[in-house]
C-alpha cells in the first residue's frame, strides 16, 4: 500500500497541474453516448441550432408544437449533439525508452504525458484506455470512464520496466480497435515506417492520431567524451562516437527527426516533440492537448 | 670489440627506442556506452590511443627489444678487435712471364715474409695468397701471361685494409723484375693511392739472347713474292726481325725427310711441335736463325692454310688490319680463320677491323712462332704502301717473351717507389664484406627471441579473449538477474 501511495504521489502535482486542461476533439466526432465532444450528429440537446421542416419518419416528439401553432406547419427542432471520445494512449516501453540508463528519463517523461493525457481525457468525460508496448506481449487498459481509469493507468505505468526491442506498429493497432483518438508516446526508433503507416491509414479513416516523440537532450547532444556507443535495441550496432564522428552524427539525427516531423505531420498526424527538462509536465500538456491552429503557452 | 657496419646498431637502437614508445602508448577502445540513436553514428574506426605510466606486456617488450638489437648487431657486424703489431707487409710478388728466376722470387719473398703478412701473387691478374703462405710460395711458378702492376696494386690497397687491425703501419713491398710492359697508363694512379713508400726487390731474369730478337728481318719465299719487297723495306724498321716463311723452304733445304715434310705440309693440319722443332732446325742448318734463337718465326704462307687457321665456312672480304699500332685499311680476301680453341696459350698479335684474329704468336722455347692469315695482293702498289711496310715491321717486333724481359725504365721504377714513411692504418678503409664471426650468433639468437615473442603474444592474446569472455559471461548473467 505504501508503495502505491508513491506511486500516486510521484503523479499528484501533475494531475493537479493539469486538472483544468480540455482537450477538445480536432474535429467533430461521431454520435454516440453524449459527452464534451461536438457530434455529427444533430441531436436533441438544450443547445438550440435551427429548424427543419417536418419529414415523414421523424419522431413527432421532435416537433415545435408552439411554432406549429403560430405558423399551423410543422417543423423539428434541430440542436447539437454532444459525444464522447474514447481516447487510447499507446506508450513505447521499449529498451531505447530507458534512457539515459541512470535515470530513464525518456520513460519517466512518456508515463508522465500518458498519466497526465489520460487525466485530461477523463476529466473531459471521455473513456481511457493504455497500451503499453512492452516486448511482444503488449499491456492492454481498454477505455473506461470511471475515475479509478486513472489510477490504473498510474499503476500500469509503475509497474513497467522499460526493454526489449519488439515493434510498436501492432500495439497500435490493437490500440486502434477501440476507436475515438489514438496517442502514441514513443521516441520512433523502432518501426517508424510501419507506424507511419498504421497512423496514415487511422487518419485516413478519420481517426483522430496524436504523436509525440520523446526525445533525451543527450540524443540531441551526446557527451563530448569518447565513447563505444551501443543501440539498446540492437546490440551488434556499435559504433564510436568521437569528436570526428560527434558532429557527423548530431546532424544525421537532426535530419532524422526532421524527416520524422514532416513525414507525420503531413500523413495528418499531430505530431509534438517532448524534449526531456526541455519544459514542464503541464505546459507540455496544453501544447499536445491545444486545438488545431492554436499552440499552448507557457 | 668493434662494428664493421655500426650504422645498422645504432638503427637498431632508434628501432628498440621507438617500440619501448609504442609500449607507453596504449591503444584501447573507448569506455562503452549505450546511445539509442547510435545508428546515427558514423561507422568508423573504434579505437583511441592513450599514453601509459607504465609499459604495456613487460615481458613481450623485453623481447621485441632483445630481438631488434640482436638483428641489429648482426648486420653490424661485431668483431673481436684483434692486438695489433707495430708493422706488417704488402708484398706484391711477380709472377708474370717477365719473372722467369721462379727460385729468385721465393727465397726474396721467405726472406721478407714474416707471419700476419700479406701476400698477393700477380701477373695479369692479381690474388691475395691464403692458407698456408709457405707451401704456396713453395708452389710459385712464373706463367705466361704478361705482369700488371696496376691490378696487383689495387689488390694490395685491399689487402692494406684487411691488415689495418692487424698493425699501426703498412708497408708494401714490391718483388718483381720490374719489366716494360709491366707499366701501363694507370700504374702511377693507382700507386698514388696507397700512402707512404714501396719497398721495391728487383729480382733479375736469366740471361737471354735479346740481341737475337733484334737481328734483321728474313724471308724465305718465292722470288717473285711481292712480300719480299715489304720485307726488304721493313729491315730498315729497327725492331723487326726474324724470318717470315712464305712456304717456299724445300723440304730438303729444311733437313727433314721426304715422310717428315709430308707429314708436315699435308694440308689442312696443324703442324706439331715436332715438326715446327724440325722447320726450325732446318732454319738453323741453313745459317738464317740461330739454333735456340728468340727471333720470331713468321708463318705467312702464300697459298697454303696458316697454322692454326682453318678454312671459312665462306670467303668474305674485310676493310682493314691492325697489329699494334700499325693499321692498314684495304680490302683483304679473308679465306682463313682462327678457331677459338686453336688461340689456347697463343696471343692475338693482329686483328681484322671486325675483331676477329688475324695473326696469332704462339710461344715456342725461348722464341716464339707467328701464324698470319692476312693474304698479301700483288697488285698495285700495295706491298710497297708505307702503312703495310709498318704493318709487317709491327709482325716481325721481338717476340712477347723477349719484351717481357725489357726492364721499365728507371724513372718509371722510381715513381713506384716512391717517397715518404710507411702507410698508417688510418688511411686504409675498413673492408665491408669482412667476416664476423659474431654475426650468425646474433642472428640465430633474434630468431630464438622471434619465435619466443610469438609464443608470448600468443598466449598474451588468448588470456585477452579468456578475460573478454569472462566479462561478458559475467556482464549476461547481471542482465539476466
Amino acid at each position: 500500500m505504501a508503495a502505491q501511495a508513491d506511486e500516486f504521489d510521484e503523479y499528484a502535482a501533475l494531475l493537479d497541474a493539469v486538472r483544468g486542461i480540455r482537450w477538445p476533439a480536432r474535429s467533430a466526432v461521431r454520435g454516440g453516448i453524449p459527452g464534451a465532444h461536438t457530434s455529427r450528429l444533430r441531436g436533441i440537446s438544450a443547445e438550440f441550432t435551427e429548424y427543419r421542416p417536418y419529414r415523414q419518419g421523424d419522431e413527432t416528439r421532435r416537433i415545435d408544437w408552439k411554432l406549429f401553432a403560430r405558423s399551423d406547419r410543422a417543423y423539428i427542432r434541430l440542436s447539437n449533439d454532444r459525444a464522447i471520445l474514447p481516447t487510447m494512449i499507446v506508450l513505447d516501453a521499449s529498451a531505447s525508452m530507458a534512457f539515459p540508463t541512470a535515470t530513464n528519463a525518456k520513460w519517466a517523461l512518456a508515463a508522465q504525458i500518458g498519466v497526465a493525457l489520460g487525466a485530461v481525457a477523463r476529466n473531459s468525460g471521455d473513456p481511457v484506455g493504455l497500451v503499453v508496448a512492452h516486448g511482444e506481449e503488449p499491456l492492454l487498459l481498454a477505455p473506461r470512464m470511471r475515475r479509478s481509469v486513472t489510477h490504473d493507468i498510474i499503476r500500469a505505468v509503475s509497474a513497467t520496466r522499460p526493454g526489449g526491442s519488439g515493434p510498436l506498429a501492432p500495439s497500435v493497432s490493437i490500440a486502434a480497435q477501440s476507436g475515438g483518438r489514438l496517442v502514441i508516446v514513443t521516441d520512433f526508433l523502432g518501426d517508424a515506417e510501419e507506424l507511419l503507416t498504421v497512423a496514415s491509414r487511422l487518419v485516413a479513416a478519420g481517426r483522430e492520431v496524436h504523436a509525440v516523440h520523446v526525445i533525451a537532450p543527450e540524443e540531441i547532444d551526446p557527451p563530448s567524451e569518447a565513447a563505444m556507443v551501443s543501440d539498446p535495441e540492437a546490440l551488434s550496432v556499435r559504433r564510436a562516437l568521437t569528436s570526428d564522428t560527434r558532429e557527423r552524427y548530431v546532424a544525421a539525427y537532426a535530419a532524422w527527426r526532421d524527416r520524422i516531423a514532416h513525414d507525420f505531420s503531413d500523413a495528418g498526424v499531430a505530431y509534438a516533440t517532448a524534449i526531456v527538462g526541455d519544459e514542464t509536465p503541464d505546459h507540455l500538456i496544453r501544447r499536445i492537448t491545444a486545438p488545431r491552429g492554436m499552440s499552448a503557452t507557457a | 670489440m668493434t662494428f664493421l657496419a655500426s650504422g645498422f646498431l645504432f638503427a637498431s637502437l632508434a628501432v628498440a627506442a621507438a617500440i619501448v614508445a609504442l609500449h607507453f602508448i596504449v591503444t584501447r577502445q573507448p569506455r562503452a556506452a549505450i546511445l539509442p540513436t547510435a545508428r546515427f553514428v558514423p561507422d568508423t574506426r573504434a579505437t583511441t590511443v592513450a599514453p601509459a605510466r607504465r609499459p604495456s606486456d613487460l615481458l613481450l617488450m623485453l623481447l621485441r627489444v632483445l630481438l631488434v638489437l640482436a638483428a641489429g648487431a648482426g648486420l653490424a657486424k661485431p668483431v673481436l678487435t684483434p692486438s695489433r703489431g707495430a708493422e706488417a707487409r704488402v708484398i706484391l710478388v711477380d709472377v708474370s712471364r717477365s719473372a722467369r728466376d721462379s727460385m729468385a722470387i721465393r727465397d726474396s719473398v721467405r726472406a721478407i715474409y714474416r707471419n700476419g703478412d700479406a701476400v698477393v701473387a700477380f701477373d695479369s691478374s692479381a690474388r691475395v695468397v691464403t692458407g698456408n703462405v709457405a707451401d704456396t710460395l713453395g708452389a710459385l711458378r712464373p706463367t705466361t701471361r704478361r705482369g700488371n702492376l696496376s691490378a696487383a696494386l689495387i689488390t694490395a690497397l685491399r689487402a692494406g685494409s684487411s691488415l689495418r687491425d692487424r698493425a699501426d703501419s703498412l708497408e708494401l713491398v714490391i718483388v718483381s723484375p720490374f719489366a716494360r710492359e709491366e707499366f701501363d697508363a694507370a700504374t702511377d694512379t693507382v700507386r698514388k693511392l696507397w700512402p707512404g713508400k714501396a719497398s721495391l726487390v728487383r729480382v733479375v731474369g736469366p740471361a737471354t739472347d735479346t740481341a737475337a730478337g733484334a737481328s734483321s728481318l728474313a724471308i724465305s719465299a718465292a722470288a717473285d713474292d711481292p712480300l719480299a719487297v715489304t720485307v726488304a723495306l721493313a729491315r730498315t724498321t729497327a725492331t723487326a726481325g726474324g724470318l717470315i716463311d712464305r712456304g717456299a723452304i724445300p723440304n730438303e733445304r729444311r733437313g727433314m725427310s721426304s715422310e717428315e715434310a709430308a707429314a708436315a705440309s699435308a694440308a689442312a693440319r696443324p703442324r706439331g711441335a715436332a715438326s715446327r722443332q724440325a722447320s726450325m732446325q732446318a732454319r738453323a742448318s741453313e745459317g738464317d736463325i740461330p739454333r735456340r734463337s728468340a727471333a720470331p718465326l713468321i708463318e705467312w704462307p702464300a697459298q697454303t692454310r696458316p697454322r692454326l687457321a682453318t678454312q671459312r665456312p665462306v670467303r668474305d672480304t674485310v676493310g682493314g688490319v691492325m697489329a699494334g699500332d700499325a693499321v692498314v685499311v684495304s680490302t683483304f680476301d679473308r679465306q682463313w680463320s682462327f678457331p677459338s680453341d686453336s688461340l689456347r696459350g697463343a696471343e692475338v698479335i693482329a686483328r681484322w677491323v671486325d675483331g676477329e684474329p688475324a695473326a696469332v704468336e704462339k710461344p715456342d722455347g725461348i722464341g716464339c712462332v707467328r701464324s698470319v692469315a692476312i693474304p698479301v695482293t700483288p697488285v698495285g702498289d700495295f706491298v710497297i704502301r708505307h702503312d703495310f711496310v709498318r704493318f709487317v715491321a709491327s709482325l716481325s717486333r721481338p717476340c712477347a717473351q723477349i719484351t717481357s724481359l725489357i726492364p721499365a725504365d728507371p724513372a718509371l721504377v722510381a715513381k713506384l717507389e716512391g717517397k715518404g714513411g710507411l702507410a698508417p692504418r688510418a688511411a686504409f678503409q675498413p673492408l665491408t664484406d669482412a667476416h664476423s664471426d659474431l654475426a650468425p650468433w646474433l642472428f640465430a639468437l633474434a630468431i630464438a627471441l622471434a619465435i619466443a615473442e610469438l609464443f608470448v603474444r600468443r598466449r598474451g592474446r588468448d588470456t585477452t579473449a579468456l578475460a573478454r569472455t569472462g566479462k561478458s559471461s559475467a556482464s549476461d548473467e547481471a542482465r539476466a538477474a
